[in-house]
């Protein structure tokens, strides 16, 4: 097991713990304000408190919930659209494959987080729909690095001999091209993920995120943002969750491929 | 070659015209009633009616398309719904800022990642530190970079200016202490994925024969390093500079929030956030073909620079 892809695995599970157990490790109500607003670090408050007196430290515990559900969701839906879509590229190849990959180019040209911008603003930033958006706008990545694989193991001679042997597509598909296809997928999914919990981070920075009281690290950077020169906890907390999240997954992403 | 470029530009206007369809029907198909929103939830429908047919919001969504792209394709993009300005005199004066922030951004993180990685002793001594900065510079989002500069370098060391912007023209001095701080929250991403995908290239180019010839006819390595290694490297960087500037602009995005520069991605999140349909629409329809364009280019540079690879 390489050290840095350990390293990656225990901030991911460190993080998916805090999110778990938030209920238990916090110290406030999260959504309970008082009158002892923007405070430094105390020992009452461990980060300090915003500018409604809420407790930042169990604000960013409940807002590790928030950032992994939109994070992991929205690698599910890119990974269910990606990964068919790539494969039937791939392996079908012909008119399929030429109409994909002409699909797949105008999207990834396009900005994605500008995309997010746009198709946020007029849906709506609910949770549901931040995951859908974000696999939306990344399913064309995971979808092309598929497409290349599939088109490799086609050609593979194991292919061929089960093809010789009268085996069915959809039968090849599932017990020699999807197998072959695993790891780069789960390497990809990391990534993802990192990426979408960058990109709603992002989002919700330019008031495009989770509707409060829910607390959201890109939400709470942004009413930190404001009060820098006081307290500079009340955003770069939440900041450096974000920053600590990303980092996790992307190791590990980037250490399997 | 000719024939390749017609050919590849005659391809993408079939794109930009699909997505700027899609946008149009998207924009106006889940916004709901520019008016609704314009007036107000109260506002009575005989209002209502009256500003749709100010606008032409009653006709049908293709005639509202078409007659918007033949303006656009004029240059005039319809008036602001919030300010009432002409949506090119909002955006035009702002375009050169944003160039020049990504500009320079692009320039500074190839700059850092081609250099930082091709001093000899650097393989052994920095090359540590340089894939701790490039995943820094990958995973930490623009926002919280922006910030933790702002509080160290401003709110701690008072040495730069905290946010905003003035004019070349007015105060050059104060025009670069404004520009430091974007430039490298900018730059950060590229600079690590730069220094991931030129050190990929420059491994595999020290490995072949030119470089032991060079060394055999007994040139110093840093001269091996920066006249033979660095150059036939540098191509992949290129390449990526073309596919990365879709992302570019959404790092820009959020880089001119944070500094308050006023760029055209500020006045794009400020159009979204209020609503202002018409600034918002001109913005995207910029960026999308702006991007699709440099991409085009960045193809055709490639094949221009790399004969090997002139597709038919």
């Amino acid at each position: 097991m390489n050290s840095v892809r350990l390293v990656g695995i225990s901030v991911i599970f460190t993080v998916i713990a805090l999110a778990i157990f938030a209920s238990f490790l916090a110290t406030h109500d999260p959504n309970k304000s008082s009158i002892d607003f923007l405070q430094g670090a105390s020992t009452a408050h461990w980060f300090g408190t915003d500018d409604l007196g809420r407790d930042i430290y169990s604000r960013v515990l409940f807002g590790a919930r928030t950032s992994l559900s939109v994070g992991i969701g929205a690698a599910i839906v890119a990974t269910l659209l990606g990964v068919p879509i790539g494969i039937a590229a791939g392996y079908l190849g012909g008119k399929v494959d030429v109409l994909v990959v002409q699909v797949i180019d105008l999207f990834i040209a396009l900005p994605g987080l500008v995309l997010a911008l746009i198709i946020t603003a007029m849906v709506g930033p609910t949770l549901i729909n931040l995951m859908f958006i974000l696999g939306f706008v990344m399913w064309p990545t995971i979808a092309r690095l598929v497409r290349g694989q599939a088109l490799g193991i086609r050609e593979s001679v194991f292919v061929e001999a089960a093809k010789a042997l009268g085996g069915r597509s959809s039968w090849i598909i599932w017990a020699h091209i999807w197998p072959n296809l695993l790891r780069i997928v789960a390497a990809q999914f990391a990534i993802t993920v990192s990426f979408a919990i960058f990109t709603s981070a992002s989002l919700s920075f330019l008031g495009l995120g989770v509707p409060p009281p829910a607390p959201d690290w890109g939400g709470m950077v942004r009413t930190g943002f404001d009060f820098l020169s006081i307290t500079p906890l009340v955003s770069l907390a939440p900041g450096g969750a974000v920053a600590f999240t990303v980092f996790g997954f992307y190791l590990v992403g980037s250490t399997i491929e | 070659m000719l024939t390749y470029i017609i050919r590849r530009v005659l391809l993408i206007i079939p794109n930009i015209i699909l997505l700027t369809v899609l946008l149009f029907w998207g924009v106006s198909g889940l916004l709901g009633s520019p008016a609704g929103m314009m007036l107000g939830e109260d506002a009575s429908p005989a209002a209502i009616a009256e500003l749709n047919a100010r606008y032409g919001f009653d006709r049908p969504i293709y005639e509202q398309y078409l007659s918007w792209m033949w303006n656009a394709l004029q240059g005039d993009f319809g008036r602001s719904f919030t300010t009432q300005q002409r949506v090119s005199e909002a955006i035009l004066p702002r375009i050169p800022v944003s160039l020049e922030l990504a500009g320079f951004a692009i320039l500074l993180a190839m700059l850092g990642a081609t250099i930082l990685n091709s001093i000899p002793f650097a393989r052994r001594f920095l090359s540590t530190f340089n894939t701790g900065a490039s995943v820094i510079g990958i995973t930490v989002p623009n926002f919280m970079l922006g910030i933790s500069l702002i509080y160290v370098l401003s709110v701690k060391l008072h040495w730069l200016p905290t946010s905003g912007w003035v004019n070349w023209s007015d105060d050059p001095g104060e025009h670069i202490r404004r520009l430091i701080m974007p430039m490298i929250t900018l730059s950060a991403f590229y600079f690590g994925s730069f220094t991931l995908v030129y050190r990929a290239e420059y491994r595999a180019v020290y490995r072949q024969l030119f470089i032991k010839v060079a060394r055999a006819k007994g040139l110093p390595e840093w001269k091996v390093s920066f006249k033979h290694a660095l150059p036939n490297s540098i191509l992949p960087v290129i390449t990526y500079i073309g596919l990365s500037l879709g992302q570019l602009t959404g790092g820009a995005v959020v880089t001119e929030t944070v500094f308050s520069v006023p760029g055209i991605g500020r006045l794009f999140v400020q159009s979204i956030t209020s609503h202002d349909f018409p600034v918002m629409l001109a913005i995207s329809m910029i960026i999308i073909i702006g991007v699709v364009a440099m991409n085009l280019l960045a193809d055709i540079l490639y094949t221009v620079v790399n004969p090997q690879i002139r597709l038919n």
